[in-house]
């Protein structure tokens, strides 16, 4: 039966490769994989967004977005995906991530003559060429280039409209709470710093030491944020940020106002990117 | 001798809480408060000590109580799986979104845990009308090393970040001390500390054995529960109040051995005294070094206090094992 | 003097006790000690010595029969005022915790609330341990040690003291102490001692002995009657042989040399 199988598809590869050798134009633009396994949330999110959904067959536990993502096969977490479960799915291609993925799971792939692709961007300046390379090797060069076209044109237009309008002095100073206890924000190094520097302000975080730092309380006081931006959670963020908010009552963020609370749409390096500035900018206006 | 040993371990908990309130990410001259500082020093810096201090004083004193009532010179109060049963019911209770109680839900949560763990070693323990020793730590070890395994393949199957997240705090974590918690903490800190404090006489006759103890007019099996009591309460209290700090419930016992003498009337108030002073520094510590990072304070403990305590064993006075 | 004797610090009363109703490890056992009395208990390994001196002292509770301490029965008294009656000493001292000797020591105060006359200095005092009050008790040597223990058990001041084996892994000269302080307890204060031990030729000068065997009585009474060769054959189950000296004392050995 397994022999039988094998055979078949040895037939199915023959017949492929056959049609590739026919069809010049789709050798030119690489082949669309019929099986695609998704290792990262992002590359699930930017796969969709290519039109590849229909192609995935097994994402990570924590791809939820969109909503089909979450009927898709699953293969583990992020750091530890089941190598079993991405074998059973027979996948002509392992999408995986340098931000998250292991490299020893690649490498094994590999190793088993199984087809990966490595999305390597991890700053908001790499991800529409990130998306083209994405697009090139799924065989969606026309999609992936009109998406990387829309992404860089909102890049573009906060950067040029603010560059030029704005000076220093209306530069704020930012706080972007990832979990409000025990305190974790968003250090440097994060799409989430690459944003609210695109927007020309202020991470007071910035200066941590890691990406995302268990932050000192009494520094936020020290360093006065003018606005505090929450992210979604697993939880009301709301009702499990009053507190902390509560201590920083003193800081002009909370006494103005102005805390702002944003979906998770940046916590991820992909198509909702733009989304998610315009979530930023609306909190910084 | 041990009359001024004592008394310069007071004035340094002293200095090092004083130090707690004006040094620290920034340097705060006492005598010039802004209006931020003021507000830094009061209402975070003032709380946050208390809760060290509070936490230290129940683990020290716990751990003293413990090695008695075990006569256990290497028991600590987190080897009977208290808090590993705490860290358990807490991870359950965010993984299920039980937050009926706001913000006190996670420490309720990790006292209720902390509690049933204690009652539960408490009846694996219990055998002809009282605690045996050896049965305790035994069940002790035996559910710690299951409540971790649970909370492991928790961790390992779970997608909630924000589990993961709030396992730091399990972890040992004071940045999120406030005047709230605090009473209902002092409160439980307190009774298990009085308990303590009433019957050291007879913690000192149970190290000797329950036939001294017998001898000496007390009922072994009474006072062994009551102890046990009061170190799961000051434990609970404890694990609740800021998580899980290891090593002070080891270690002052023994240091303070050394300072105010075996005898549990001194030791359980030295070893209460010197667990408060400690945590507070290792917070200092942890929240000073990688400003404006934190690092938790559980972690600070165990990297001074172990090599401290590899020093003691060589000590052949202090320790006979 | 025979006053002090009618009024009985002890009774046990047909006693029996078991952990499981097949065996008993004391049965029927009936004796008394009085006001002064200084009985040795003799016994072969495992004949229930150390049993016999846990239902006196209340560790262990009797499957049957009554204990009383001066007429009154053993659990009816409170933990502290018992204590004030009644010490009992173990056979194992195993001790973990640096305690210094004087902190140990004042421990036989615990059950009173004023203390009682004799100081932990005294005590000390007496067992020869006073230049060593300050020392870890970890430190100390074994005889030292057990030594500290019985200037603890001296500071109880409890009348009737019951010892299992003080004088196990005693040098000779420790032993000699011993016994001539608790001699000199008995006689100066009137206490009363039950003592466990195996040393047969040390039982011989003892004004009364008590041999057991499986939980019973054997013999009770003067060396001279109890310890008869027929006797200790049967308790110990070995050939004896009892020699006499021309000094007119008494050595009990093996027959055979090894």
């Amino acid at each position: 039966m397994a022999e039988k199988q094998y055979s078949m598809e040895k037939l199915i590869i023959l017949f492929l490769v056959l049609i590739s050798h026919f069809d010049a134009y789709s050798a030119l633009a690489g082949e669309t994989p019929k099986r695609i396994i998704s290792l990262a949330p992002s590359i699930t999110e930017t796969l969709f967004a290519l039109g590849l959904g229909d192609n995935i067959v097994g994402v990570t536990n924590f791809c939820d977005f969109p909503e089909e993502a979450k009927k898709k096969p699953k293969i583990g977490g992020m750091s530890n995906p089941s190598l079993d479960a991405v074998v059973s799915l027979k996948p002509d291609i392992v999408v995986v991530t340098t931000d998250g993925n292991p490299r020893e799971f690649e490498e094994r792939l590999r190793s088993m003559k199984i087809r990966t692709f490595v999305f390597g961007s991890r700053r908001l300046k790499e991800l529409p060429g990130g998306i083209r390379d994405l697009g090139v090797a799924m065989g969606v060069r026309e999609r992936a280039d009109k998406l990387a076209k829309e992404m860089e044109t909102t890049l573009n237009s906060f950067n040029n409209s603010l560059r030029v309008t704005r000076d220093a002095s209306l530069r704020k100073k930012v706080l972007f709470i990832i979990w409000p206890e025990p305190l974790i924000v968003a250090g440097p190094g994060t799409l989430i710093d690459d944003v609210i520097r695109l927007l020309d302000n202020e991470n007071i975080a910035s200066r941590a030491k890691a990406t995302y730092p268990k932050y000192s309380i009494e520094e936020i006081i020290h360093q006065a944020p003018d606005v505090i931006i929450i992210g979604k959670g697993h939880a009301d963020m709301k009702e499990a940020s009053s507190s902390l908010l509560e201590r920083l009552k003193s800081v002009p963020a909370v006494k103005n106002k102005n805390v702002c609370y944003v979906s998770d749409s940046l916590y991820r390096l992909g198509p909702r990117v733009a989304q998610g500035i315009e979530e930023f900018a609306g909190c910084l206006r | 001798m041990s009359k001024i040993r004592i008394t310069v371990l007071i004035i340094i908990a002293l200095l090092i809480i004083l130090c707690s309130l004006f040094l620290g990410p920034r340097v705060i001259n006492p005598f010039g408060l802004s209006e931020v500082e003021k507000e830094i020093v009061f209402s975070i810096r003032l709380p946050r000590v208390v809760v060290a201090v509070l936490m230290g004083m129940a683990l020290g004193a716990a751990g003293a109580v413990l090695q008695g009532v075990l006569r256990n010179p290497l028991a600590d109060p987190y080897i009977l799986g208290i808090s590993s049963g705490a860290s358990l019911t807490a991870a359950l209770g965010l993984l299920s979104g039980f937050y009926s109680f706001g913000r006190f839900t996670l420490p309720l949560t990790a006292f209720i845990g902390a509690s049933l763990v204690s009652l539960l070693v408490g009846a694996f323990g219990w055998k002809r009308g009282g605690l045996w020793p050896e049965r305790l730590l035994l069940a002790g070890v035996g559910l710690s090393f299951l409540f971790h395994a649970i909370l492991m393949l928790l961790m390992s199957v779970s997608t909630n970040e924000g589990l993961r997240r709030a396992l730091l705090w399990i972890f040992g974590d004071l940045s999120m001390a406030d005047w709230s918690l605090i009473p209902y903490g002092l409160v439980f800190i307190a009774a298990g500390l009085f308990i303590a404090l009433l019957r050291a006489k007879a913690l000192n006759a149970l190290i000797l054995g329950d036939e001294f103890t017998h001898s000496l007019g007390f009922s072994a099996n009474r006072e062994r529960l009551l102890l046990f009591v009061s170190m799961a309460l000051m434990t609970a209290a404890s694990v609740s109040l800021g998580g899980t700090i290891g090593f002070i419930g080891l270690l002052m016992p023994h240091i303070m051995r050394f300072v105010a003498g075996a005898d549990s009337r001194a030791l359980i108030p030295a070893s209460a005294l010197g667990g408060g002073a400690f945590l507070c520094l290792a917070d200092l510590i942890g929240k000073s070094i990688f400003t404006p990072m934190e690092v938790p304070s559980g972690i600070v403990t165990a990297i001074i206090g172990s090599p401290y305590f590899l020093y003691l064993l060589r000590r052949r006075d202090v320790l006979s094992i | 003097m025979s006053s002090a004797y009618s009024a009985p610090v002890l009774e046990l009363e047909r006693v029996g006790f078991t952990y499981s109703p097949d065996k008993k490890i004391v049965d029927n056992l009936t004796f008394s000690a009085g006001n002064g009395e200084f009985i040795g208990l003799l016994g072969a390994n495992g004949s229930g010595k150390s049993t016999i001196l846990k239902l006196a002292s209340g560790i262990l509770k009797p499957s049957e029969g009554s204990i009383t301490l001066w007429g009154k029965p053993l659990q009816s008294y409170r933990n502290k005022d018992r204590a004030k009656l009644l010490s009992y000493f173990p056979q194992l001292l195993d001790i973990n915790v640096p305690f210094r000797v004087r902190d140990l020591v004042s421990m036989g105060l615990y059950p009173y609330d004023i203390p009682p006359r004799i100081t932990a200095d005294e005590a000390m005092e007496a067992v020869g341990l006073k230049e060593k009050a300050e020392s870890y008790i970890t430190n100390l040597s074994g005889g030292e040690r057990r030594r500290a223990f019985i200037a603890m058990t001296l500071l109880q001041g409890a009348g009737l003291l019951l010892l299992d084996e003080p004088l196990a892994n005693l040098d000779i000269k420790y032993q000699i102490e011993l016994l001539r302080l608790l001699k000199e307890l008995k006689d100066n204060k009137n206490i009363s001692i039950i003592m466990a031990l195996h040393d047969i030729n040390i039982a011989l000068r003892f004004e009364k002995v008590m041999l057991i065997k499986g939980g019973r009585i054997l013999g009770i009474g003067k060396p001279v009657t109890v310890l008869s060769k027929e006797m200790l054959e049967e308790a110990f189950d070995v050939s004896i042989e009892i020699r006499r000296s021309e000094t007119g004392g008494t050595y009990i050995g093996n027959e055979k040399n090894f």
